[in-house]
């Protein structure tokens, strides 16, 4: 599988130069690189495009710039990209800028936060074995306080003392 | 068929939940009609809520608004070891449960490096097509269900009962089985298999003919389908259709035969493809690929293949049980993976398979740890649902219901 990179600025030029040649976009995705890439690189999309004639595939990742991490949207190019950007809107809040209707859609319009992030709290609590919760989430997509204090609790809900085993 | 709102009222409520620049086309003023339709109406196979705007019967605009089904599979799938994030992938096409974990463990071994041996590729491909054929027989019954044929319901879950009760014998569950894992398969075929594969193939040509004649010349589901939510090959490109939406409509494309993976290499089949591009060429290519998954499971169960059903590299399979009495090395391997899971090496791989609904992608990132970094997984419903509305526009809002069961979305794909 060949692979690529494009900055958010190239991508539509690219893309259209892409679409040209036949190239058909399979998918699009999200996907932080906090742990894994540079920390100015943090998030991007990847296509996977699809030659249909040349029965090829191939993989493009596009960097995002700037606060909000914002990538031009390519759905005039490919309609098809039009869910595809939003999902990567809603789950990583990735902008997509000319989009012609850039709203969640997964996750409930009032939401807070974007849960594929790496920083996004799971609250790691079984919610069937524990009577009152022990964390309060106080908003939706906040790492829970007690997470961040060291407070560690098992997945019956029970809270790890530390230097217990983990 | 659904309650009509004041339209003002709805077109408030909608816009102060930001649905932003697409509501506010809707102009209340003129003599249009705001409807809901969904999520929870027996057409909409699921959860699927549509906004529409009609104009009379004509439906004017349509805007599918979904999510009611996110569970957060892909986040969940982040906390599993590899081996676990196949019980999370299982549920997300849940009438296609093999196809999730085919594609799943087809990018995590591309990511491993390591080869199934032909024993875990058969039964992989034979399980996939039975799938398939499963998968098209509710469709068939919905579809028939909406256009008003409740006996092709009955006749469709009849059939689909034989091929869940096979998978019950192989895999122990009905659906999200959770057997193909990274590596082959769970567990070998159990002895006898072979007896209800063959009666399932031997029944299957009656059957379908019997659902043909119920159908096919049908002069009510002619009416019904014939001309009715036409796309042409173009459209159903531009907007990423895929599978049996866009064969229908002249694109002959599929996975199988243009890109074989698995055991697809091996068999002989015709993809079969139409250029009406409406519901009643949907209709007529699904029917012919049940044909074709037939003929694949035929030839398939006349050359499957003996030896191991999984690769049996230690590191990556749990020794035999009764290894684990005689061999330390054994125990120490059954500990690891028990414990923690083997780790795959730094990188990312797209792996795509021809589901029943088109290609079914995942995509894996590995931060060369025990889970999975990321997995996302580009699913046909989410994908085949953006055809939608430009194949209702300009119909009639009883067409809608038959484009709907045509475009056969499966709302757990469509929501992870």
């Amino acid at each position: 599988m060949a692979g690529s990179s494009v900055q958010a600025g190239r991508w539509i030029e690219r893309a259209r130069a892409l679409k040209s040649e036949g190239w058909w976009p399979a998918d699009l995705c999200g996907l932080d690189k906090l742990r894994i890439g540079r920390a100015d690189e943090r998030f991007g999309i990847v296509v996977q495009l699809l030659h249909h004639e040349r029965k090829q595939r191939q993989t493009i990742h596009v960097t995002a710039e700037g606060d909000p991490p914002t990538i031009p949207s390519v759905s005039e190019v490919w309609p098809t990209a039009n869910f595809m950007e939003r999902e990567a809107y809603d789950m990583f809040g990735i902008v997509f800028e000319g989009h012609p209707n850039l709203t969640r859609i997964l996750m409930p319009d009032e939401w807070e936060g974007h849960p594929l992030r790496k920083d996004y709290g799971v609250g790691k609590v079984a919610v069937e074995f524990v009577e009152q919760p022990l964390l309060q989430i106080e908003a939706p997509g906040q790492a829970p306080d007690a997470i961040e204090s060291g407070v560690r609790v098992d997945r019956l809900g029970q809270v790890v003392e530390e230097g217990d085993a983990p | 068929m659904s309650t009509a709102v004041n339209p003002s009222e709805l077109v408030r409520e909608v816009e102060a939940r930001g649905q932003g620049a697409f509501v506010e086309s809707f102009d209340p003023a003129d003599e249009l009609m705001v409807i809901n339709m969904g999520p929870v109406h027996p057409s909409t196979h699921g959860v699927l809520r549509l906004l529409l705007e009609l104009d009379g019967e004509r439906v004017t605009k349509c805007l599918p608004i979904i999510g009611y089904l996110h569970t957060g599979m892909e986040k969940e799938c982040e906390d599993q070891n590899w081996r676990g994030a196949v019980t999370i992938v299982t549920r997300m096409d849940y009438l296609a449960p093999l196809f999730n974990e085919q594609a799943y463990s087809l990018a995590v071994e591309q990511l491993l490096g390591i080869e199934v041996p032909p024993r875990g590729k058969y039964i992989r491909t034979m399980l996939a097509e039975l799938n398939r054929l499963s998968s098209h027989l509710v469709w068939f019954g919905t579809q028939g269900l909406d256009m008003g044929a409740m006996s092709a319901m009955f006749y469709g879950f009849r059939e689909r009962e034989m091929i869940l009760d096979f998978y019950e014998m192989v895999t122990g569950l009905r659906m999200n089985h959770g057997y193909i894992i990274p590596g082959g398969v769970w567990e070998d075929l159990p002895s006898g298999w072979e007896r209800p594969v063959r009666a399932i193939v031997e029944s299957m040509p009656g059957r379908i003919d019997e659902y043909e004649q119920l159908l096919s010349s049908n002069p009510i589901f002619l009416e019904r389908t014939s001309g009715v939510g036409v796309m042409s090959r173009s459209d159903a490109l531009a907007l990423g259709a895929s599978g049996p939406i866009a064969r229908a409509s002249g694109c002959d494309w599929d996975l199988r035969r243009d890109m074989p993976y698995e055991a697809y290499g091996e068999v002989s089949f015709d993809v079969p493809t139409d250029t009406k591009g409406d519901v009643y060429a949907r209709y007529r290519v699904r029917v012919a690929e049940m044909r074709e998954s037939v003929k694949i499971i035929e030839q398939l169960l006349g050359k499957m293949p003996k030896g191991d059903f999984k690769n049996m590299d230690p590191k990556l399979t749990p020794p035999p049980r009764d290894e684990l009495n005689r061999s330390m090395e054994a125990v120490i391997h059954h500990f690891k993976l028990v414990t923690q899971g083997y780790t795959v090496p730094t990188g990312e791989a797209y792996v795509a398979v021809e589901s029943p609904r088109g290609e079914l992608g995942a995509y894996v990132v590995s931060d060369g740890g025990t889970s999975p970094y990321r997995c996302h997984v580009r699913d046909p419903s989410f994908v085949n649902l953006q055809t939608l509305a430009p194949m209702v526009i300009g119909g009639l809002i009883a067409d809608l219901v038959a484009c709907i069961a045509s475009v056969d979305p499966i709302m757990g794909g469509v929501d992870r």
